[in-house]
């Protein structure tokens, strides 16, 4: 199953809704209709980030087409180090319309959040500790370039 | 759970108390037995007021204020206060670090409130405080009748630390 894997930066080198922010930045342009999807959860997102539920387990995203995109957040002195290293995506994969996402949640806030995202379709929480069930993805198409992190495909 | 992280920047210190300590609020919200969906949709907000008045220097509480709409004579019924210590480590060098456990406390020894409680997020601010979009002039209810409780420092980083205190109704 191909994936591309990224890193991000979170607290203390980004508020909770700044690394969401950045986390959508590299999904979607700004702007763009599909960006405003990934804005109306900011706030369910954040809470996320901060419990630190994205430095255990990925947000999974499965484009439309192209490989899917695992992201995690780096937290307290990583975050540091890791905003230097971040790389952008060769292309959004939340570009165009028919992307579905995963958040990794705590059971503590699971059911909070199922039902915060009742209204947002495609976006979805999972159990922390339970791994992504999904089809293999369509490669992308065109010249773009993708990083494959085999160490990230290794992780449970 | 403990986390400890050494950094020297102040920058760094005030956007992890500012965010971790809206953390506290929601544990405390959701382990009192309040509905958590108010915090929810008010955590941009709220976490850009806390980082950008602690960055400034300006704030000095925040209060989860619960209350219980049509009690009488006051609908107070708890309050919970993050008061910051802007010199907490004098060489503000001070690590990263948060102890949920003091927050875990807290609830505990509070106990819970009734479904029908409401709550909100009040700053105390200095004056010449910066104004930010969402947020408005307000009071504290009175705490005549309530006895507060000092807990701890609940987190810190930098020079910074955030002690954490809570009030019980002296007819409980």
């Amino acid at each position: 199953m191909n994936a591309v894997a990224r890193e991000v930066a979170a607290i203390p080198v980004r508020t909770s809704v700044q690394t969401w922010e950045a986390i959508a930045g590299l999904l979607a342009s700004a702007g763009s209709p599909e960006r405003g999807r990934l804005d109306a959860v900011t706030n369910i997102a954040a809470i996320l980030i901060t419990a630190e539920y994205t430095r255990q387990a990925p947000i999974v995203v499965m484009p439309a087409s192209g490989p899917r995109v695992r992201i995690r957040t780096v937290h307290g002195m990583d975050a540091v180090d890791a905003i230097a290293g971040e790389i952008r995506l060769a292309a959004n994969p939340c570009a165009d319309p028919g992307w579905s996402m995963s958040l990794p949640c705590g059971i503590d806030d699971i059911e909070e959040m199922r039902d915060a995202l009742r209204g947002h379709p495609g976006i979805e929480v999972r159990d922390v500790t339970d791994g992504i069930t999904a089809g293999q993805t369509t490669p992308a198409t065109g010249t773009a370039a993708w990083s494959v992190d085999y160490d990230e495909l290794e992780r449970p | 759970m403990n986390t400890a992280v050494h950094v020297n920047t102040n920058v760094y210190a005030t956007t992890h108390v500012a965010t971790n300590l809206l953390g506290g609020i929601r544990s405390i919200i959701k382990g009192s037995g309040l509905n958590p969906d108010r915090l929810r949709d008010q955590w941009g907000t709220l976490e850009d007021g806390t980082a950008t008045w602690l960055a400034s220097r300006h704030l000095k509480t925040v209060t989860l204020e619960v209350y219980e709409p049509g009690k009488r004579p006051t609908d107070l019924v708890g309050r919970f206060d993050f008061t910051i210590d802007y010199g907490y480590y004098p060489g503000g060098d001070g690590e990263l670090w948060l102890d949920p456990d003091t927050v875990a406390y807290t609830i505990r020894k509070n106990g819970s409130f009734p479904a029908r409680c409401q709550y909100r997020i009040v700053i105390d601010n200095a004056p010449g405080y910066a104004e930010i979009p969402g947020w408005t002039a307000t009071a504290y209810r009175s705490t005549a009748g309530f006895t507060r409780h000092t807990v701890g420092t609940a987190l810190g980083g930098g020079s910074l630390g955030a002690g954490l205190s809570y009030y019980t109704e002296n007819s409980r």
